[in-house]
């Protein structure tokens, strides 16, 4: 891990150790923005980490960003952290100015949407926008028959209804009659796609790593029959099924956002999939009726991760993405093809 | 390793790892072209002396060996490289891989001087074929509970038991064989030690065992008082656990244990074409994203046994998910198959006759050099909870 990315990680984590408690992540639950965080987060212009230095940014990757993620999915962060961040390089990217505050950010498919250069998006409607009410800008970045277009709004301009995703955080309905946008065609809309992917997933494993550390150590505390729960192979045969779960995932997520390579995003997202159902199953199973009270902490990881695992492309989606780029190959050609991918992020 | 870090680093290939790759890539080609690589039927490590002796002529046998010894001199990663592309091939790579992979690591580790310059170098030419004796008729997951043994004589050892399980025994001219040396007195690992025994001495008797892919792999070796020197002794009496502990952790991390099944995923995508329903795709997509965390893993653990760290839970979570990935392919490909209605009215002969195979080879993927249930109770003891 470079200096820098080790920099800020440990920068985040300090500020999430200070500025985020379990009332903060309840709170959430209750439509209430983790305001002491965030103003943390920028002050120290996390915020602006992916946009480059010359547009007034930080400059760091994308596996930079992951970095953080991963700390802020194991802190079990409320709010739109991934959006802000993602948000502001689109901004910097479209050559649009910076955000001043929050923002929320949303990839839609099959709906209408105002062409480039339009001043006004009539009738307009967007759903499961996180913390949509609370956002200062909303990004809309829709799949249209000519390309990725980034759409521009003010959170003020909307009328929002209230919806909530599984771990009990805003995913607004928006909509308004008619308001301003800005409208920008977007050269590599998939390249944009597969960006908020990977780095979704690194918040996905931060929360699957906490899950699997809070479950082994829970076996070594909880006893029955007399002896620590950790002591039974049933319990230890589910836990070494799952760090292998967490090994597999986490390697692939850190190869694909260090070497950005489409197909190892993909596969990537796809492998990641199959480690949240098994982190939801087995830290539940493992935990017994305790982990199933709201009171107790495994659910505020537990319950992202339902709500944040089809985000930015199902792992079906992406399961059917990373297939078709190996099914016009021969039987000699696959495994070459397939191997190549494989080594993107290590030379 | 404890819970709290469990991570791996990503692995660094150098430069020339890629060159040897597509050199590795222009041989497999070479032998295809030649008609020495018909595309296989059967799932498996195919057994050809021929074949053996072109990779070793190569330098691809015992290539991270010393070259004193007839080794290359290269790294672990270099030799990963090798064993991925020779198995994705499917090329038959049985005759030397036991020796290549475990037998002669075990001799330049702990053999003697003597020892290494009478086999290593003829392993490398592809002459020379190893086999394992650990497992009995009463003793496998629970492997300290052998029977074999061997009592000492003058000037050597008078070995007496049974060997099971026994893979390519018949064509093998050596067999490192396990066996107690001495009472334990505390620990039941104490006291057992490593013998190399040429087959052809009088009073082994191998016999086959057919497995239930109707095939003859296996054997069952009976040792009945034979009679070996004292420089059979691999490394110091009694210190055979040790040693054998050493060598399961060379058997367990390789690609072999999750590209077993993989040539019928090639099969596959060359019978299925661009066009198929989107649930194929999904299913396949999946096995694919496996396929790759897998590798990205086994090649971190090559790694990591390149710079002499420990990877004993790592390299069981390698087998662990890797043999289970294999049989689910199989399960997958099976589907697809059907999805697709592939092999009906005679078409993709070969895919039918290599899916059948596979079904029947499936069980032994999560046995064969340790059962997956010992394997995470190895994964247990490296998370901290045993």
């Amino acid at each position: 891990m470079s200096e820098h990315r080790i920099f800020f990680r440990e920068t985040v984590e300090r500020i999430l150790a200070d500025a985020l408690d379990k009332a903060d992540i309840d709170a959430a639950e209750e439509r209430i923005f983790p305001k002491r965080l965030y103003d943390a987060l920028s002050e120290n212009g996390i915020p602006l980490l992916l946009v480059p230095e010359d547009k007034g940014g930080i400059g760091a990757t994308v596996a930079d960003g992951a970095a953080i993620l991963r700390a802020a999915g194991e802190a079990a962060a409320p709010g739109p952290i991934l959006e802000t961040m993602l948000g502001q390089h689109l901004l910097a990217s479209a050559g649009l100015e910076l955000a001043t505050g929050l923002i929320s950010l949303v990839f839609v498919d099959g709906i209408d949407v105002p062409e480039p250069g339009a001043e006004h998006w009539n009738d307009a409607a967007v759903h499961a926008v996180p913390w949509g009410a609370a956002a200062d800008q909303v990004l809309i970045v829709a799949q249209t028959p000519q390309g990725r277009r980034l759409i521009v709004t003010n959170g003020a301009d909307w009328t929002a209804t209230p919806e909530r995703d599984a771990a009990g955080e805003p995913r607004d309905g928006l909509y308004a009659p008619s308001l301003p946008v800005r409208v920008v065609a977007l050269d590599d809309g998939d390249t944009w796609l597969r960006t908020a992917a990977i780095l979704r997933a690194a918040q996905c494993l931060g929360a699957i790593e906490w899950a699997f550390r809070r479950s082994v150590e829970y076996t070594g505390e909880r006893k029955q029959f007399g002896r620590e729960i950790g002591k039974f192979q049933a319990i230890q045969q589910m836990l070494a099924e799952l760090a292998g779960h967490v090994l597999a995932s986490s390697g692939l997520v850190e190869a694909a956002a260090e070497s950005m390579n489409p197909q190892l995003i993909a596969a990537a997202r796809s492998r990641l999939g199959d480690a949240i159902d098994a982190t939801i199953t087995i830290t539940h199973q493992v935990h017994g009726a305790m982990g199933f009270s709201l009171e107790y902490a495994l659910n505020s990881r537990t319950r992202r991760l339902m709500a944040w695992r089809d985000d930015f492309g199902s792992s079906v989606y992406w399961r059917r993405m990373l297939a078709r780029e190996f099914t016009h190959l021969d039987r000699e050609t696959f495994w070459p093809a397939v191997s190549d991918a494989g080594l993107a992020a290590v030379g | 390793m404890t819970a709290a870090h469990l991570s791996i680093e990503l692995p660094e290939l150098p430069p020339e790892a890629q060159t040897l790759r597509q050199e590795v890539r222009a041989f497999i080609a070479e032998e295809r072209d030649a008609g020495r690589l018909p595309p296989p039927r059967k799932i498996g490590l195919g057994f050809n002396r021929d074949m053996s002796r072109r990779i070793g002529a190569r330098g691809w046998i015992g290539m991270t060996w010393p070259k004193e010894y007839g080794g290359q001199e290269r790294t672990s990663l270099e030799r990963y490289v090798v064993t991925e592309e020779l198995l994705a091939a499917a090329v038959p790579v049985g005759a030397h891989w036991v020796a290549d992979r475990q037998s002669g690591p075990v001799l330049l580790k702990f053999g003697t001087e003597a020892q290494r310059r009478a086999y290593l170098p003829r392993i490398v030419t592809g002459e020379v074929t190893f086999s394992i004796g650990m497992s009995e008729p009463e003793s496998g997951s629970d492997l300290a509970s052998l029977k074999a043994r061997a009592e000492k004589i003058d000037g050597g050892w008078r070995i007496n038991g049974r060997k099971i399980w026994t893979t390519n025994a018949h064509h093998a001219q050596y067999m490192i064989v396990l066996v107690r040396t001495s009472e334990a007195t505390g620990s039941r690992h104490e006291g057992i030690s490593q013998l190399i025994v040429d087959l052809s001495l009088p009073g082994v008797n191998i016999s086959p065992i057919v497995s239930m892919a109707n095939e003859h792999d296996f054997n069952e070796v009976l040792f009945e008082d034979v009679e070996v020197s004292d420089d059979a002794l691999i490394g110091k009496e009694g210190n055979g656990w040790n040693q054998v502990s050493a060598e399961l952790a060379l058997e367990r991390s390789g690609p072999e244990r999750w590209l077993s099944s993989f040539r019928l995923v090639s099969e596959l995508v060359g019978a299925l074409g661009p066009d198929a329903q989107a649930s194929s795709h999904e299913e396949l997509g999946r096995i694919l994203s496996h396929l790759l965390a897998l590798r990205q893993l086994s090649m971190s653990v090559a790694s990591m046994i390149q710079q002499g760290k420990s990877a004993n839970m790592e390299a069981s979570i390698v087998k662990d998910l890797g043999t289970k990935f294999e049989q689910e392919t199989v399960r997958v490909v099976r589907n697809i198959v059907s999805a697709e209605n592939l092999t009906a009215n005679g078409r993709e002969e070969r895919l039918r006759a290599l899916l059948i195979h596979a079904q029947q080879y499936a069980p032994a993927f999560t046995i064969r050099g340790g059962t997956n249930e010992i394997l995470r109770g190895i994964i247990a003891r490296g998370i901290g909870l045993r």
